[in-house]
């Protein structure tokens, strides 16, 4: 499944960049992340809570970030299994700033299995933009901050 | 002899308890200190299992046991009857140890003391995956890596050539070769009632007894004693009532011996209840064909050849019958037409999906498909009316028995009656009009055409992996009630009440006073099973048969106790009589019993056993005529009439005849409109729930206007042919070939299964897109 978007965020790109890549603001700003820990270099582990409608359960988490070019690029890796299935995807960040807008515009590709993908399949794609869109609200204003 | 029951509209004796809920499924079965049993399924459709944590399961509330693939090795693999040249044979073990090979394939099973407590812990256990590539496509299986079994170093399981006749030469002399390739989509069985097993093990008898939702209840006893290695003698297989089966319950599954094996570890009852979901995942599929036909013609729409190359998905591994399907498909490819040279070159691969088998009509409904979008090809081609060119290739009445060039002789049939018969019904020439003025005002109508023949009253042993006979044995007991034992295993086809008309007719009884019982291999002596539209055809002549016998012994003792010559001794209407004297065969049947005074040599009791073993197949057939209108905003479909003529040989009972034709027409209609299993690149199902696999529902059916002509069978003594699949298959094309119809005017000549309104308005709206 390819997931694609963009959203402005009302921060300068330098400040946006660095919340994306701290731990403890993406903590706050990932919905329904329970935990999450760096790990060596830019892996980290999380505990998220997560679902699709009726589907909810708790993933163990591993994401990743690579090819890091601050503050315009870098590329996230995330694979988490939990009762409801697995999911697993990889997706280009790309940050731009425009009269004090940072625009960021990820592409990916993303897969799930276990019941969430037998069940909820359907829904993946929506929920995964809703989720998004909370993460860069919640992003946007870490930024400000 | 006139008959009271055979022929008539007798309303189904299984009935009552059905529609009051007082049936008996596996679930109603409720034993003391039964035990639950929930299964961890892969949610990979391709990965190696790196580890099974089950520490955390076993100690979960009311956890008796958990079972992984390391704890079952003495159980042998899943098994698969039929066998073909050069055939690869992956073995399918009833857990999964070192690898999953598609999404539900079977890796632990949790025993608790309830359902839900299994389910819970079920989800405890931890399974580490390494995900390993998928092989879902069936060209791109045949092609090479990945394969989903590497000890073979391809996916091709099989290929084969069948066919008569000089094909290419065929085609050389054609004037036109058509081609189109052509999908039977992936289809999921769908009983209403999804599978079970209970499982009952008595230690100190040493007697397995397992209650099973199945078609074959002596079968699986066969093979699940192999499975488990026990003697056959000590395993006992009920099957109560079945809440449809379709084909999905005509096999043996991993979980049938498994819960046997599990009662044997723990001296108590299990049960499995399937969920819909496990039912979507791991019980089998059907069709999953995908081919390219070729057919030759003349000008005048004469037939010449046809070939068919087509790529058949197995899914990740064979259950009973699995390979067996295309062959069936290659039989069947001349249809009701005389076709000189046809050949069909299969190609069966391995993909990481379930296993595909029978599914209501088993290789003769993607068969019939190719040839009957054939047909409608052939008459886009030359601007032909459908029906003429159907015409013009039909063998006539005086050439049966019909030998094609698939290797059949069809047993009989009057091709042209039916159709006749349904165009009347239809007012086909009434139709064509009404189908110009709607298009004339820019309506999306189309008429559709089916011609069909099918094979069935399987059949002959010598074509049949595991005997192709039917048994039964008829008693009259000392009161003087009936009781018949048939070794096919009814599940909803009626025939409790159907063998029970044949026997009310021969002894002249009152169905009333008639039992039919199945379906228990400890009470019943051995039988094959229903499936492929066999149980009346091969059953029921074996009850007939059994019938015959008993009077024939009731009429010498009659003649012993009346002092008689038994020459001069007629029987009619439940009574022997020879001049003034006269016995009704229930006093015969207690002096039988009584046995003080029976004629030399005459062994006690009145009961006769009968085992029917038939020279050929039956080639039921018919005419399928319906009318489509696609919605021209929205590509909805819509269809207006429904009009089947069938012709399935003698009729016992219309009702039942009327019920399979109509229940084989909505699956028909599942298949053309709406369903399709659906896996993703890496093997997820996707169409997993019922909220994801459209279903065909009682508003999307027709009004059926249901005909029939009578060819008798001179197969059997009955003249039965069989009916179960009939509808499914002559059905299909039909309705897809009205939809074509309806659009053929935007230039449409195929579209593939399932023909979603989605896909229809894209068509619709790109076509007055571009003429705009």
């Amino acid at each position: 499944m390819r997931l694609e978007g963009t959203h402005e965020l009302h921060a300068p790109r330098d400040k946006v960049f660095a919340a994306l890549t701290d731990p403890q603001v993406l903590a706050r700003c990932i919905p329904g992340c329970e935990s999450l820990e760096k790990q060596a270099g830019d892996v980290y582990t999380a505990k998220l809570s997560a679902g699709v409608g009726a589907i909810k359960g708790v993933f163990q988490a591993t994401v990743r970030m690579a090819d890091m070019r601050p503050p315009e690029h870098y590329r996230l890796i995330v694979e988490g299994k939990g009762q409801p299935g697995f999911l697993k995807g990889s997706g280009d960040m790309d940050l731009t700033e425009k009269d004090g807008i940072t625009s960021i515009h990820y592409v990916g590709e993303a897969s799930v299995g276990g019941l969430l993908a037998s069940v909820g399949q359907r829904m993946v794609e929506s929920a995964a933009k809703m989720l998004a869109g909370k993460f860069f609200s919640a992003l946007e204003a870490e930024a400000q901050k | 002899m006139a008959t009271k029951y055979v022929g008539n509209r007798v309303k189904r004796t299984e009935d009552p308890r059905l529609i009051q809920g007082l049936g008996h499924y596996v679930d109603d079965i409720k034993l003391p200190d039964t035990l639950h049993v929930a299964f961890v399924r892969s949610i990979y459709g391709h990965a190696r299992i790196t580890g099974v944590d089950a520490s955390a399961a076993a100690k979960a509330p009311g956890v008796v046991a958990v079972y992984t693939g390391k704890d079952i090795g003495k159980i042998g693999g899943v098994p698969c009857a039929s066998d073909l040249p050069e055939m690869k044979k992956p073995e399918f073990l009833v857990l999964a140890s070192n690898k999953a090979l598609f999404v539900g394939h079977a890796i632990a099973a949790v025993v608790a003391t309830d359902r839900y407590l299994a389910k819970d812990a079920a989800d405890m256990i931890q399974v580490d995956y390494e995900e390993l590539p998928a092989v879902t496509e069936e060209v791109k299986a045949a092609a090479g890596a990945p394969y989903v079994h590497e000890q073979f170093g391809t996916n091709i399981a099989y290929k084969l050539t069948a066919g008569e006749g000089d094909i290419a030469a065929a085609f050389r002399s054609s004037d036109k070769v058509i081609k189109q390739r052509i999908l039977n989509q992936r289809l999921a069985p769908i009983a209403m009632e999804p599978r079970g097993v209970l499982a009952r093990y008595y230690p100190g008898e040493q007697e397995l007894t397992l209650w099973s939702s199945t078609q074959i209840p002596h079968l699986m006893r066969t093979q699940v004693a192999l499975m488990l290695g026990m003697p056959e003698n000590r395993l006992r297989v009920i099957t109560p009532e079945v809440g449809g089966g379709f084909g999905s319950k005509l096999n043996v599954y991993a979980e049938e011996a498994l819960l046997g094996w599990i009662s044997m570890q723990l001296g108590q009852p299990v049960k499995w209840i399937e969920s819909r979901r496990e039912n979507f995942q791991s019980t089998i599929h059907g069709r999953a064909q995908l081919g390219d036909l070729e057919i030759g013609i003349r000008k005048d729409g004469t037939v010449t050849g046809l070939r068919y190359n087509v790529f058949a998905d197995m899914g990740a591994y064979y259950q009973l019958l699995t390979p067996a399907i295309p062959t069936l498909t290659g039989l069947m490819l001349s249809g009701s037409y005389k076709i000189p040279a046809i050949q069909i070159n299969v190609t069966a691969v391995f993909t990481n999906k379930m296993s595909t088998d029978a599914y209501r009509g088993a290789g003769r409904p993607e068969a019939t498909y190719v040839v009957e979008r054939a047909m409608d090809l052939v008459a886009a081609e030359l601007g032909m009316d459908p029906v003429e060119v159907r015409r013009k290739n039909f063998p006539a009445p005086n050439e049966f028995p019909f030998k094609t060039a698939t290797g059949l002789f069809y047993d009989s049939g009057d091709y042209v009656l039916a159709l006749e018969k349904a165009l009347k019904n239809a007012d086909y020439k009434k139709l064509g009009e009404e189908q110009k003025k709607a298009r004339a005002a820019g309506r999306l109508v189309g008429i559709g055409v089916s011609t069909y023949v099918e094979i069935c009253a399987l059949g002959p042993s010598a074509a049949l992996p595991a005997g192709g006979w039917e048994s039964a044995t008829v008693r009259i007991e000392p009161t003087g009630t009936v009781t018949v034992l048939t070794g096919a295993s009814p599940h909803g086809q009626g025939q409790e009440t159907s063998f029970a008309q044949i026997a009310g007719d021969e002894l002249g009884v009152s169905i009333e006073a008639v039992t039919v019982i199945h379906g228990d291999t400890s009470i019943v002596q051995y039988g094959i099973g229903t499936f492929g539209s066999r149980a009346t055809a091969v059953g029921g002549t074996a009850v007939f048969v059994a019938l015959q016998r008993l009077k024939e012994k009731a009429s010498k003792l009659a003649a012993h106790l009346m002092g008689v010559d038994p020459a001069t001794v007629k029987f009619a209407d439940g009574r022997f009589t020879s001049g003034a004297k006269s016995m009704a065969i229930q006093e015969v049947a207690l002096h039988a019993h009584l046995a003080k005074s029976l004629p030399e040599g005459m062994e006690p009791g009145l009961s006769a056993t009968y085992f029917f073993e038939p020279k050929n197949f039956t080639f039921p057939f018919g005419t399928h005529i319906c009318i489509a209108e696609v919605d021209k905003d929205t590509g909805e479909i819509t269809l207006q009439r429904y009009i089947a003529v069938d012709d399935c040989g003698r009729v016992i009972n219309p009702l039942l005849v009327d019920g399979q034709v109509q229940g084989g027409i909505v699956q028909a209609l599942g298949q053309a409109f709406y369903e399709h299993v659906v896996y993703d690149e890496n093997g997820q199902l996707l169409t997993g729930t019922l909220m994801d696999y459209a279903l065909p529902r009682a508003t999307n059916c027709p009004w059926m206007e249901l005909d029939r002509t009578e060819t008798p069978s001179p197969v059997n003594p009955l003249g039965v042919k069989g009916v179960g699949e009939a509808g499914t298959i002559g059905a299909t094309p039909c309705l897809v070939n009205a939809v074509i119809d309806a659009l053929a005017p935007l230039g449409v000549r195929h579209l593939d299964m399932p023909l979603k309104p989605e896909t229809l308005w894209r068509i619709i709206s790109g076509n007055s897109a571009r003429s705009a």
